[in-house]
């Protein structure tokens, strides 16, 4: 198997296809054809918002005049938004709280979608079509919509999930400061698994079918073609998964701002992006709210890179 | 991929084979998985049929003793002069729309990556796989200075044009195209006397199919449940989308009750077509979706 | 018949001199040339049509601007329902001021309006004739817009603080209706004997645990020269967090977030019996608890002194017009309206929107538009008397959005780490005086 390091891996090998004797200046003209209203839109909104954002974030308001409530100016801050970001101990607790949620619940949710994906793949498997709808459903409702309804499942008195509980005598409370965290995951889970599940059935069916065969011929039991041949068949559709649930994980806004007005446990830096809102909108400080969408931009890539390093440099000591 | 008819057959074959435990054990699991992941879509179900006081004060599992479905989800249609039907309408447009945009230009793109080699083709490849990976929530804000400044905040454009940008489209295309479409085809094509032009819109974009589908899919439900960008963009409630028209109503529920049982209808209308759609439409994410990976 | 001023006794004229003053100097000279740059703003022609766009979440807006719509068939006016959850309707109109395209009126509470003035976001009114206004308004509401020798904002309703309570339950528990703060604890006691809770402290509501250390004569922010003096660690705040902290390390009452779907549900099945409101609150009881009609009544807020008569306000907001609207005498021209028109008033008053900052132009029976629900009690009087009552010297500052944050964020931890609610005053205050410096402002602690 090769090229089994994910996404980097295939700028590496759509290089390979190279053509040669054609005069260059068509070449050109036609690939900045194709690329320029592309490039157009991406730099607009991409590089442009990014290049904004690192200006804002170097900057800070001065005021003159009476109380300071005169005319108002930016001045050159240096890096002192990012220094007095990183002092915000609400801010660094929403990034410990985050790459806690991620820990936890990206491998709990791989493992479901895992292991629903070879359930529905093994043989003895029915209803394959109903169970694997069911299961992809919520992928189709937004996370606003899903934390609503989540919402009402969560809320004492009204959630039929916690009345159920009373009656065999678990007193849960979905809401309080302990739990909170571990609920938000239940609805990223609910949402994510399924989706995770479609690319990894995906990837064992690109997989010729002669090969388990061949695997079952050897006398291999389901559980050991499952392990042993489709397990590590899956892995860079894992891989592609994955990074998803980091940038998915780093940038958690939507669940949480739902949940909040529903419980006394969740302040408004609860996560970094939820931070950067509170600082921009209601703080009505762009310049700080800009050094944390630079921080946690970085965070996100460097998460991101770091996961794809280390799966990479296993997948060669094994290939 | 080209799926396997023959997989299929002995797939079909197989469970004769195995043991009846296997199958009852598996069964159960499943059926307990889906439990999971229908249950809150039976609560939004049973939840409609309700008004603002049965909501609050029955049984979330089980029906009220006057279940009006019909009549509480029309009044939600009519409700403020059938503003949810503009928000719905409204959805459509910015996800049809903008996926079906997005898809062409990252055919176009990808295409262009993959079969021309020109300079600073990797710097291009490179920030796109940068904007991958940039959480698109931190970009909203500055977008929407820009924007601003351009005049284009509070309007369709706001919300459409960052729409059609898709680094992930790009990126998959770039990888489809480098494997499935020949450059002896392209060649051919060219000594035909084809246009650059015409040989993509003929030839790239029939051989990419499998890719585009899922790169219009997946731009689909990304725009479909984008909430920050419009958010932060849209001030005009005309132009809301649904998912942002039902938080305002939640947000003003208890000013006017009534709202809590329209949102909750709202969002089991907002979701039924999407689930239709993912339902129907799994056969073709499944074709397209692992060629990140597997093309590598 | 109009109703009894509640601004008429105790007359404002040398407090409004003193208040005046103090901002004068701080406000009037600089906040003068605000509205002025950006789009130059134009006169209306005669007979020529234009349309004013207008933010707001308050709940049947739309039915008096229909009717001024009707009416002025040359000034349409184009209201845009903006989300009121926390506070996201003025991290829109920020932006929206900030990226230059704000709407030509907002709908803005008091404690904010300082804010505005920060960016420059709204419009002086005073050059257009508001002042000649003023005396259809009661006198503290109208200056809660006034700074300097400029006008920023018509008020329009007021929330003065009181006590709702299930007389029936009272009654039923032999609770006497409590006057005293005092006798609130001994009451709280007494309800929790019977299992329910007399109140939730929502941690996340600043804007409430504002009003209550107002009562008690806290005063937040002030002046001094050029510089904003922050004083939330004084001695009433203190008094009155102490109080709360007990009551809630005793678990007699609740920490859920009020006003949401889970208090709704206590307040329906009387697990709380009783709410630190304000008058806005009859709408909010009688339009989610409708089963529980007739057993409730409204009552004085509770006083630290027996037989006192402190009041303080919770809430109120005013029709504010922006200072890039293309048209602001018109815009000025609807805000009156709005606020003083009778026939706007009574569809005001029929969407619960609050006590009317106008003095005339209702009738009490259309004040107590939910009287059935209070079992026929003319409830309106008892918020009336309070409006009459609350200390007006009582001044926002801005960043009050940041500050209500700050706060719920604070007692959010201290609710779960445990630790005291006066650490919650100290570090609040600490990090206001901050936000004001980072926002370029001369700012310090009050001593």
């Amino acid at each position: 198997m090769s090229g089994h390091s994910g996404l980097p891996a295939g700028a590496a090998t759509a290089r390979r296809p190279r053509r040669a004797g054609r005069p260059g200046g068509r070449d050109a003209r036609a690939a900045a054809g194709f690329v320029l209203p592309f490039l157009a839109v991406f730099a607009l909104c991409y590089l442009a918002p990014v290049c904004y954002a690192v200006w804002t974030s170097l900057r800070r308001t001065r005021r003159t005049g009476p109380l300071g409530l005169g005319t108002e100016h930016d001045a050159f801050a240096g890096l002192a938004n990012y220094a007095q970001a990183l002092a915000d101990d609400r801010f660094l607790t929403g990034f410990g709280r985050v790459l806690l949620f991620g820990v936890v619940q990206i491998p709990l949710m791989t493992v479901l979608a895992t292991a629903l994906a070879l359930l529905l793949e093994s043989a003895a498997a029915r209803w394959v079509t109903f169970f694997r709808s069911a299961f992809f459903l919520p992928y189709g409702v937004p996370g606003v919509i899903a934390s609503i309804l989540w919402g009402f499942l969560y809320v004492p008195g009204l959630s039929p999930l916690v009345r159920i509980a009373q009656e065999v005598g678990w007193n849960v409370d979905f809401l309080s400061r302990g739990s909170v965290l571990w609920s938000v995951a239940n609805i990223v889970t609910w949402q994510f698994t399924g989706y995770t599940m479609l690319v990894l059935i995906a990837q064992l069916k690109s997989v010729p079918g002669e090969l388990y065969e061949a695997a079952r011929i050897d006398g291999a039991s389901a559980w050991q073609v499952a392990r042993y041949v489709k397990l590590p068949l899956l892995r860079p559709a894992l891989v592609l998964t994955t990074v998803f649930s980091i940038i998915g994980t780093l940038q958690l806004f939507a669940e949480p701002m739902v949940l909040r007005p529903l419980t006394s446990s969740i302040d408004s830096g609860y996560t970094p992006n939820l931070h950067a809102y509170s600082e921009a909108f209601v703080g009505n400080n762009q310049h700080r709210a800009a050094a944390e969408a630079v921080l946690l931009a970085l965070v996100a890539c460097a998460a991101s890179f770091g996961f794809l390093r280390l799966v990479g440099g296993r997948g060669k000591e094994r290939g | 991929m080209t799926p396997f008819p023959r997989r299929t057959r002995t797939g079909a074959a197989m469970p004769t084979r195995a043991p009846v435990r296997h199958r009852i054990i598996i069964g159960a699991l499943l059926a307990t998985a889906a439990l999971y992941f229908l249950a809150p879509v039976y609560w939004l179900v049973v939840s409609a049929t309700k008004n603002s006081a049965d909501l609050f004060g029955t049984f979330g599992f089980w029906f009220s003793d006057h279940p009006r479905p019909l009549r509480y989800l029309t009044d939600v249609l009519t409700y403020d002069h059938g503003v949810y039907a503009r928000w719905f309408a409204n959805s459509l447009l910015y996800a049809g729309v903008g996926a079906v945009c997005a898809t062409l230009l990252s055919a176009a793109a990808g295409y262009a990556l993959a079969k021309f080699p020109f300079r600073g083709r990797e710097t291009v490849f490179g920030l796109v796989l940068a904007g991958v990976l940039i959480p698109s929530t931190a970009l909203a804000l500055p977008l929407y200075f820009l924007f601003s400044a351009l005049g284009l905040a509070n309007t369709y454009a706001a919300v459409l044009i960052p729409s059609v940008v898709s680094p992930f489209g790009v990126y998959l295309c770039r990888i489809y195209a480098a494997a499935a479409v020949p450059d002896s085809l392209l060649e051919a094509a060219r000594i035909d006397g084809a246009g650059e032009a015409r040989i993509f819109a003929g030839l790239g974009l029939r051989l990419m199919g499998p890719a585009l589908v899922t790169v219009f899919l997946f731009q689909f439900v990304h725009i479909w449940n984008n909430y920050f960008l419009p958010l932060v963009m849209l001030s005009d409630s005309g132009l809301y989308p649904v998912q942002l028209g039902l938080t305002t109503w939640i947000g003003y529920a208890d000013r006017q009750p009534v709202l809590y049982q329209y949102t909750v209808g709202g969002a089991l209308l907002s979701v039924l077509p999407l689930m239709v759609l993912m339902t129907v439409l799994q056969r073709y994410w499944r074709t397209g979706l692992t060629e990140g990976s597997v093309k590598a | 018949m109009t109703y009894e001023s509640a601004d008429s006794p105790r007359g404002g004229v040398r407090r409004r001199a003193v208040l005046g003053g103090a901002a004068a100097a701080a406000a009037g000279l600089a906040l003068a040339g605000c509205g002025d740059d950006g789009d130059a703003p134009r006169e209306r022609r005669k007979g020529q049509k234009i349309t004013l766009t207008f933010w707001s979440w308050v709940p049947g807006i739309d039915r008096p601007v229909d009717l001024w719509n009707r009416t002025h068939p040359e000034v349409q006016v184009k209201v845009e329902k903006v989300s009121a959850v926390n506070g996201e309707q003025y991290a829109k109109m920020h932006a929206a001021v900030k990226a230059g395209n704000p709407p030509d009126l907002g709908q803005i509470e008091f404690p904010v309006i300082p804010g505005f003035l920060l960016d420059g976001g709204l419009r002086d009114l005073a050059p257009l004739g508001a002042a000649r206004h003023r005396d259809a308004f009661f006198a503290w509401q109208w200056r809660q817009s006034v700074f300097g020798s400029g006008i920023y904002a018509i008020p329009q309703a007021s929330g003065p603080m009181g006590l709702f309570v299930r007389q029936d339950l009272f009654d039923r528990w032999g609770i006497p209706v409590p006057r005293t703060w005092d006798a609130y604890e001994a009451a709280a006691e007494e309800v929790r004997r019977h299992g329910a809770w007399i109140e939730t402290f929502a941690p996340t509501n600043g804007n409430r645990f504002a009003g209550l250390a107002w009562q008690a004569g806290a005063k937040w922010y002030a002046t001094h020269g050029d510089t904003w003096v922050v004083h939330l660690d004084d001695a009433p705040t203190r008094r009155v967090a102490d109080y709360w902290e007990q009551l809630v390390r005793r678990k007699l009452v609740k920490t859920i977030p009020d006003r949401r779907d889970a208090w709704y549900k206590d307040i329906q099945t009387g697990a709380i019996p009783a709410w630190v409101g304000a008058s806005w609150g009859d709408a909010l009881l009688a339009g989610n608890a409708p089963g529980t009609k007739g057993k409730w009544r409204a009552a004085p807020l509770p006083q630290w002194q027996p037989g006192g008569r402190a009041y303080a306000n919770w809430g109120g907001s005013t029709t504010a017009v922006f200072a890039k609207a293309s048209y602001p005498k018109d815009a000025l021209d609807f805000a009156v309206w709005l606020n003083t028109d009778p026939g706007s008033i009574a569809l005001l008053l029929q969407g619960g929107y609050g006590f009317p900052s106008a003095k005339a132009g209702y009738t009490a029976t259309a004040l107590d538009a939910d009287k059935d629900f209070f079992g026929g009690q003319p409830y309106s009087r008892v918020f009336a008397d309070a409006g009459a009552h609350v200390d007006t010297s009582w001044q926002w500052g801005p960043g009050v959005d940041t500050l209500f944050q700050r706060l719920g964020d604070a007692f959010t931890d201290a609710l779960a780490d445990g630790s005291s609610f006066r650490s919650v005053l100290t570090k609040v205050q600490r990090q206001t005086v901050s936000d004001l410096r980072d926002k370029g402002l001369k700012a310090e602690s009050g001593r």
